[in-house]
């Protein structure tokens, strides 16, 4: 089988430079879009070609379809691979490439189509026998049926929207008086996030379990899937942490679950890498199906580092006709593996995002470490895109292995100019809760420590010494006070330190 | 050794004189008086290790940026900055502004009063949309909106002024 010659990726960010790493060690030529704000982008430094989309909005660069597939046939590509948000999963985006000659690396549109509705999909669940969450007929600005549909629900209850994913569009509603206001604001961010302001209701389950399972099939149909991953520590229902295996599934569940992923996908007439997702009730054991993914997933590496497989790669051969040479039998995980997702945003102030120039970012290293950033040193980070920065994964030979070195990596990465996550997921990494393996979707909602400002003050007071000396050596002297010296006008940092303390 | 006391922007301390929900500022926690032992790695940059009170040694990065110090400590990162004038007046007692900020850079998509409208605290103000999240904006308190300072469509920078906010007068 011949692949591509050349792939365009029209993407942004870490998934850019993720999937242009693989395309490029499979010897194929590749081309990135980027929009002004990126134009120092990482991705936009590795891919052999780079076109301007010129403009900010996502509506003007990474979502404009028309601008996107004109570069990729000028430029000779043969694919095009959206990796995940922005047209990942716009059955639209997927129609015109193909209509454009070009091959879309992914399901193909009707089968986007039907999993991006949420209703349809469901139907499909429950045709293939899989286990489904009750929920409501679709609304829209301006209808008021809502009330009706939420009588038959019950509160609390779910506003989701009817497209994309990552809890855009996604509240809990407690009170009916709460239900149009909800509505109204999920279908504004689903609009600007997706294109589609259409939101359902659906019922809410507290204390649940976020466990999903990939899949791989070729358009022979053949349909495996490459085991679960653990995706309930989240905020704003968008995942946070991630893992497999699963600390809450036993070989009976797990068996169970991943036949009911693969008969959805079948049902769903998948083809290339899709994810399952699913609830599943800590209390009871019982599992839902809630969506399922026509895309590659945020959290796909701990996946590929338990069974040493590339998903891109794949998604890539079973785009250009190549069947999976492998068997169910041969996907045999080795040890755990852990990811943290890096997002600038404030974990001291509700997870409001934050912008600002990395002064420094200084990832750590080591064995089982893996970083798979967007970004470097320098970089301003704005409010255009999403806030996530980078994922480090790592892989142990068992849960508390990886865990240990999640840990050390975390602890050794330093972080300045941009507010991040980081300390949050330190504390999240070592709390009891997370540690036990028994923790669900509420975990940050009820572990108000997570989140609150470090009451200790023997850091800060430390890092208030240091500030006072560095401000002194360096500003003092060229600086006095406003008209802040440049970094270069800075004299040496060793002045104003004591002579005892220099190295 | 120091002469004036640099104030900790970032993170929020324990409770001492928030200037807003966005920019709280506070006196650097004392470090009772003792110096700390700061030992630097690199010849050209402030980072090292540096020993802790309770005896620990832990890596640290200091950044200047501007009027601010960042420094990375042992996973957390803090923001510094010289004293400023309404930081100062803060700390003095004087009374709060009633400028109601924006939680985060972004850009408006609603503006839900108009001046002169009462509010109520709790109440929707103004929707930020910032990383495609709508990040909705409160009546921090009761009161009568004096001024709105921002329109739809606008881009607003953190801790940039949305609407002024007066007490309610009469009744």
């Amino acid at each position: 089988m011949i692949l591509f010659s050349k792939v365009l990726v029209a993407n942004r960010g870490e998934i850019a430079v993720r999937v242009l790493q693989t395309l490029q060690a499979m010897g194929i030529a590749t081309a990135a879009i980027y929009a002004d704000p990126d134009d120092n982008a990482p991705h936009v430094a590795l891919a052999d070609e780079a076109f301007a989309l010129e403009g900010s909005a996502a509506e003007e660069t990474y979502l404009d379809r028309r601008k996107i597939i004109a570069l990729a046939v000028q430029c000779g590509a043969e694919a095009v691979h959206p990796g995940y948000g922005f047209l990942a999963e716009n059955p639209a985006f997927s129609k015109e490439c193909v209509e454009s000659g070009l091959v879309f690396i992914g399901p193909s549109p009707e089968t986007i189509e039907l999993l991006g509705d949420k209703i349809r999909s469901k139907d499909a669940a429950v045709q293939a026998g899989v286990p489904v969450v009750p929920s409501s007929p679709m609304w829209a600005p301006g209808e008021s049926q809502a009330d009706d549909m939420s009588a038959e629900i019950g509160f609390p209850l779910l506003v989701k929207a009817a497209a994309g994913g990552g809890g855009r569009g996604m509240r809990v509603v407690e009170r009916v008086q709460d239900l149009y206001p909800a509505l109204e604001s999920a279908s504004r961010e689903a609009a600007s996030a997706f294109g589609d302001g259409r939101v359902f209701l659906e019922q809410y389950i507290p204390a649940a379990r976020h466990v999903e399972f990939q899949v791989l099939a070729d358009s022979s149909g053949n349909t495996i899937h490459l085991l679960e991953r653990e995706c309930s520590v989240q905020r704003r229902y968008q995942k946070v942490i991630e893992e497999t295996p699963s600390p809450a599934l036993d070989q009976s569940l797990r068996n169970k679950m991943a036949a009911s992923a693969v008969a959805m996908a079948k049902s769903a007439g998948y083809t290339n890498a899709g994810t399952v997702e699913f609830l599943v009730d800590a209390q009871t054991g019982d599992y839902y199906f809630l969506e399922m993914n026509a895309r590659i997933q945020v959290e796909h590496p701990v996946t590929e580092e338990t069974l040493k497989l590339d998903m891109v790669e794949w998604q890539t051969r079973i785009a250009s006709g190549e069947l999976i040479d492998f068997s169910q039998d041969d996907i045999q995980p080795q040890g755990h593996a852990l990811e943290c997702r890096i997002y600038a945003e404030d974990p001291y102030d509700n997870f409001a995002p934050a912008t600002g120039q990395l002064l420094a970012w200084r990832p750590p290293s080591g064995m089982g470490i893996r970083l798979d950033s967007g970004v470097a040193e320098g970089q301003e980070i704005t409010a255009y895109y999403d806030s996530m920065l980078a994922k480090l994964i790592v892989w142990g030979t068992d849960r508390q292995a990886s865990i240990g070195r999640m840990l050390r990596a975390l602890e050794s990465f330093p972080v300045l100019g941009v507010t991040t996550n980081l300390p949050f997921l330190i504390r999240a990494i070592n709390h009891p809760e997370f540690q036990s393996g028994d923790y669900d979707t509420g975990f940050i909602g009820k572990n108000q420590e997570l989140t609150s400002p470090p009451e200790s003050a023997i850091l800060s007071g430390a890092a208030a010494q240091i500030a006072e000396r560095f401000w002194q050596s360096a500003g003092r002297a060229s600086g006095k006070g406003r008209g802040a010296a440049t970094l270069q006008d800075m004299p040496g940092p060793w002045q104003g330190l004591p002579k005892s303390t220099l190295p | 050794m120091t002469t004036r006391r640099l104030q900790q922007l970032h993170p929020p301390g324990s409770g001492e004189g928030n200037l807003s929900p966005s920019a709280e500022m506070i006196e650097a926690p004392a470090s009772d008086g003792a110096e700390i032992e700061v030992k630097l790695s690199s010849p050209s940059r402030w980072e090292g290790s540096v020993q802790l009170h309770d005896g620990r040694t832990v890596p640290f990065l200091a950044h200047r940026y501007g009027q601010q110090v960042h420094v990375w400590i042992s996973g957390e990162s803090y923001v510094f900055s010289p004293p400023t004038p309404i930081a100062r007046a803060r700390r003095s007692g004087q009374q709060a502004s009633d400028d109601i900020v924006s939680p985060v850079p972004g850009v408006v998509i609603t503006v839900h009063v108009a001046a002169d409208d009462t509010v109520t605290a709790g109440q929707d103000l103004v929707i930020v949309e910032s990383m495609k999240t709508e990040q909705i904006v409160k009546s921090p308190r009761d009161g009568v909106v004096q001024r709105v300072s921002v329109e739809e469509g606008d881009r607003v920078d953190k801790g940039m002024r949305l609407v002024v906010l007066v007490p309610e007068v009469g009744e």
